[in-house]
């Protein structure tokens, strides 16, 4: 590590990923703000036995049985007793919360906030989310119970990971994410990305644009070395999104131009026990995500999910004659080198993304609809520069590439089937429209969180009213 | 007819003191003209009807330009809705309508709320605000409501805005209502349909769209200070299509993710794509106007392969209301081959 | 228009034109109105939408109050943005979603009226990213400047200034005032309805706060297309 930072004042989940298998987030409420201080006090200490220490980003030779961290919203703030002049200094969106930036995000009609189930329906009561990682129940609920006893616990989502890493819409996750100059991350060797500066994800250091410097919420000590996150709750909806691969998949079989998308003589290396039908839905499904379903990106690999040649899940780029659509939901959300119109912001909105799934399992030869999806954790140093700018501009509307501007990402987009629209790239540069798909990805709660320093919860903890 | 009740409640509702069984309840004064619809070279990438399709022979047309009040006495001069319905004379004596008015938003989302706005909005006696009640309005910032004409008796804008104040849906079209005045001209206003249409293009995509006409002379007002000419409009346009040609634009605005389809009380920004999709060129006002207008019956639901009605309720109603009017004052039906209606 | 209701209609009628009344209207009325149904200046540029044609070709008119008037500081203000030609061009070209952006001084303000696609954070984040230079020489000599310089560490700042000094956009039909003055007193919009002769008083309070407005987004003569759509489809590339 580097002098940049002391990992030991930098919460855990920021920087890496625990690979745990379950995820606790509770939403907690400051009911009273003694006791919710003597609580941080104690976890920034990571003494007490009674209460759970958060979890540092240093490196650890034996990982322990549970994680803890801690995000504030900024009414959480408010109600630990933040002074005015310091709120003041966070930005606009963190101040506005989740709820207020519904029509920037996407989250209207059935994704807005007021269809948002308990506790999110009142987002100002939610002071705290506090994350919890295990492999092992037992240390979930035992640290509830802790947390329980300072906090009042307005609610509680879990989740977890599905087995080879999947989601579920059948696509194996978590393959691509930033990484950081000063930090060595073993997972990530094999990489050749751009590193992406720390300011990416840290407050007060270097941000990708030259000279340009996000401001430190005040005071410093409280500001610095936080990052900020965007947890959303986002309700996958697999049995509509295999339904619809069987509609596209029925229509492309008579397409005239249904060859160029694929060739007979290639629907194997798609998937051995497919059939036409069942290979044209893993293409659709393919080209909508910008990845095979089992992780092979499609740019590297357009004709087959299994290439007889190994390709790398993560160093490619895009080019205006990528096979890979402009419109892919990996694409639109990391352009990476790929032209973009905005050619100042090749790689200035990259995020950390964290996520694991809730609800039962699915089981896609026996369709059902019940609710799940994901508890995601979006995070970097500015919403407006990061998140909000990827949600608005890119993931949802399209601006990065004139063919696909005015249309929404395929997979997480806000689309209504009456203009929903994504084009299937032909191996001869033509395309096949698709139309008709509805939203899969609704929006079920959520709230900006600031992940504070180390050396901030201590502040947090000994201010006095 | 899946409501005839409220079909038959809708247009007695329309029907007004001054007004005639034997004639349209609404639209009731009118003048027909023909001409011809040229299609612009873009249209058939929008919409495979027969209409937009380039032809060696332009397609002729019947246009019946209307005041929107229900009196059989004329009263172009006062400030009225006007209507421009449009029928395309397709190949194998088929036909298909488009039907509008300057309004470019309508005063309920249903049937159901049209024909309460419709009974609160009948008109009744004038009702003269006094000059202390106009001072009193001066004083809240307000302006106050017009004076009657020469002449006028009753009027439909109190029992509207009474309504409006009410019932948010009714206030654009109440509004602009209120505002509209009389054009020097038929062909000096511009006329919207409306309702939502999904029209089909040759790759099969559907787009939601609102049409219009935009007067290529441009849209001209009288002066709303002037006392109200009562008859000029039918002689200005005898006039003018003795003399030469008025053209209208048909303009098509594609409606997109967010955008209530469903509803012709919401109207869409000005912003949205808008496609140029031909150019209506009248030349002749025929002399028979018994037939060439008032027996014909027009109805939105006239389309063609290619151009489908959406699900708007209101959309929907008029096509029994329009079939109901027409039968009742001896109308030529209108056939309904080659639609899904 | 009116028929002859008698002399008293007549003259009632013609009181919002009389020298008199107008008078009362300015120093009494309105004064009045004001001062019993106060309206918060709303905010300016474009409304956040989610509609597609609503995030393209979005107008931007930033206003900035000259800290000195006279033909000196106005030379100034001139100078450092005529210096400064070849950033702002360079700038506009990468940032990639500017149909057109253009400076104007009038009266006592440094105008900037720009057509451009996308949200606008981001359009001022980018620019400022590219050419924030120029907003730096800018800063010195307009009102309330000295504390966004340099603009490139003052990003969130600098956006919430824009904002500040970018005009209204009054809604593109009247009644929608209505819903937008609604919406930024946190009352949902219609509920109760609005009484419709309350429009006129509810412009005339709102002008008394925002004195300076874009009168709706204007005509556009191929909406709903972005920048890079128009030159791509022109061939003149992206």
């Amino acid at each position: 590590m580097n002098a940049a930072f002391n990992p030991e004042e930098l919460q855990g989940n920021i920087l890496r990923g625990y690979r745990s298998n379950m995820v606790r987030h509770l939403m907690l409420e400051v009911s009273d703000r003694a006791k919710a201080r003597q609580f941080l006090a104690a976890s920034a200490d990571g003494t007490s036995s009674e209460i759970p220490a958060i979890t540092r980003s240093a490196n650890w030779k034996e990982k322990p049985k549970l994680c803890f961290n801690i995000g504030v919203t900024f009414e959480g703030l408010r109600a630990l007793g933040t002074a005015s002049r310091d709120l003041d200094s966070f930005p606009l969106e963190y101040a506005e919360g989740m709820a207020k930036r519904a029509v920037k995000l996407g989250d209207f009609g059935e994704s807005a906030p007021e269809h948002w189930p308990a506790p999110f329906d009142q987002p100002d009561r939610i002071h705290i989310i506090a994350s919890l990682y295990s492999d092992e129940e037992q240390y979930l609920d035992q640290t509830e119970a802790q947390v329980a006893k300072a906090f009042t616990v307005l609610g509680v989502r879990n989740g977890r990971n599905l087995p080879d890493n999947k989601v579920f819409f059948g696509y194996v996750d978590s393959i691509s994410q930033p990484r950081f100059r000063h930090v060595f991350d073993p997972a990530q060797i094999k990489v050749d990305e751009p590193k992406d500066p720390l300011g990416t994800v840290l407050l007060g250091h270097p941000t990708h644009f030259e000279g340009m410097l996000f401001s430190i919420p005040q005071p410093d000590v409280l500001g610095r070395n936080g990052a900020f996150n965007a947890f959303r709750v986002l309700q996958q909806d697999a049995k509509g999104f295999e339904d619809y691969l069987d509609k596209a998949a029925t229509q492309l079989l008579d397409h005239p131009k249904g060859d160029l998308l694929l060739a007979p003589e290639d629907e194997k290396r798609v998937g051995k026990d497919l059939d036409r039908h069942g290979a044209l839905r893993e293409v659709v499904a393919a080209q909508m995500c910008g990845r095979w379903r089992n992780g092979v990106p499609y740019e590297l690999s357009p004709d087959a999910q299994y290439p007889e040649k190994e390709v790398s899940p993560t160093n490619y780029s895009y080019t205006r004659t990528s096979r890979c659509p402009a419109g892919a939901h990996m694409r639109r959300v990391n352009p990476r080198g790929g032209p973009i119109v905005q050619r100042v912001a090749n790689y200035s909105r990259r995020l950390v993304r964290r996520g694991m799934s809730y609800g039962p399992d699915f089981d896609p030869e026996n369709r059902d609809g019940a609710e799940r999806g994901l508890l995601g954790n979006f995070i970097g140093a500015n919403y407006g520069a990061q998140f909000e700018a990827v949600v608005c501009d890119w993931l949802n509307f399209g601006l990065q590439d004139p063919e696909i501007t005015g249309t929404n990402d395929p997979l997480l987009g806000a689309n209504v089937p009456e203009t929903s629209a994504f084009e299937l790239t032909l191996k001869d540069g033509g395309r096949i429209r698709l139309n008709g798909f509805p939203r899969f990805v609704k929006t079920r709660g959520g709230a900006y969180t600031f992940l504070p320093s180390l050396p901030a919860i201590r502040y947090l903890a000994q201010i006095s009213d | 007819m899946d409501d005839p009740k409220l079909v038959e409640d809708i247009v007695h509702a329309l029907d007004i003191e001054g007004g005639s069984a034997k004639r349209r309840p609404v639209h009731t004064i009118g003048i027909g003209a023909t001409g011809v619809f040229e299609p612009s070279p873009v249209a058939k990438d929008f919409c495979t009807a027969e209409h937009f399709q380039p032809t060696e022979k332009p397609l002729e047309v019947a246009v019946r330009f209307s005041n929107g009040m229900g009196l059989v006495k004329e009263h172009d001069g006062w400030s009225d809705v006007r209507g421009m319905a449009v029928r395309f004379k397709l190949s194998n004596d088929r036909a298909t309508d488009l039907i509008s008015m300057t309004l470019p938003v309508f005063f309920a989302p249903t049937p159901e709320t049209f024909l309460q706005f419709a009974t609160a909005a009948r008109p009744k006696e004038c009702n003269r605000e006094t000059p202390w009640q106009k001072i009193r309005d001066f004083l809240k910032l307000q302006i106050p409501m017009p004076d009657p004409y020469p002449g006028q008796e009753t009027r439909p804008n109190e029992g509207a805005t009474e309504f409006a104040d009410k019932h948010a849906y009714a206030q654009p079209a109440v509004l602009q209502a209120s505002v509209i005045g009389a054009p020097v001209s038929y062909v000096r206003a511009s006329y919207h349909a409306v309702h939502t249409f999904i029209v089909t293009d040759p790759d099969g995509t559907d787009r939601w769209v609102r049409f219009n006409w935009q007067p290529i002379a441009g849209v001209l007002n009288t002066n709303p200070l002037d006392p109200p000419v009562g008859v000029y409009l039918k002689e200005d346009l005898e006039k003018r299509l003795a003399h030469g040609i008025e053209r209208f634009s048909l303009m098509m605005t594609i409606g997109e993710t967010g955008d209530d389809f469903n509803d012709s009380t919401k109207q869409w920004p000005p912003h949205r794509k808008r496609v140029m999709m031909g150019l209506l060129t009248l030349n002749d006002v025929p002399k028979d106007q018994e037939a060439h207008a008032e027996k014909l019956s027009f109805n939105p639901w006239l389309l063609t392969d290619g151009i489908r009605p959406s699900e708007d309720p209101v959309l929907k109603i008029r096509k029994d209301v329009y079939e109901f009017s027409s039968n009742r004052r001896g109308g030529i039906p209108c056939p309904f081959s080659g639609t899904e209606g | 228009m009116s028929d002859d209701g008698g002399w008293l209609n007549n003259y009632v009628n013609s009181l919002p034109e009389r020298g008199w009344f107008k008078f009362l209207s300015k120093y009494v009325v309105v004064p009045y109105w004001v001062w019993r149904e106060p309206k918060p200046k709303l905010p300016g540029g474009p409304r956040p939408s989610s509609q597609p044609s609503d995030n393209v070709q979005r107008m931007m008119n930033l206003l900035m109050p000259l800290k000195d008037t006279s033909p000196i500081g106005r030379a100034k203000a001139v100078m450092a943005l005529a210096q400064n030609v070849d950033e702002i061009f360079a700038g506009l070209d990468n940032v990639g979603t500017v149909h057109s952006a253009r400076f104007l001084l009038v009266e006592d303000y440094i105008c900037m009226i720009s057509v451009y696609d996308g949200d606008f954070s981001n359009y001022i984040r980018d620019f400022i990213a590219t050419i924030g230079s120029v907003f730096d020489d800018l800063m010195h000599l307009v009102e309330g400047g000295e504390a966004l310089y340099p603009c490139e560490d003052h990003v969130e700042e600098f956006i919430d200034w824009v904002k500040a000094h970018d005009l209204f956009q009054a809604p593109d039909y009247a009644i929608n005032l209505l819903h937008v003055q609604d919406e930024a007193a946190g009352r949902s919009p219609d509920a109760p309805p609005h009484e419709l002769l309350s429009l006129p008083r509810e412009l005339i309070l709102q002008l008394h706060s925002n004195r300076n407005i874009s009168l709706g987004g204007g005509y556009r003569g191929y909406p709903g297309y972005s920048a890079a759509q128009v030159r791509d489809k022109l061939g003149v590339g992206w």
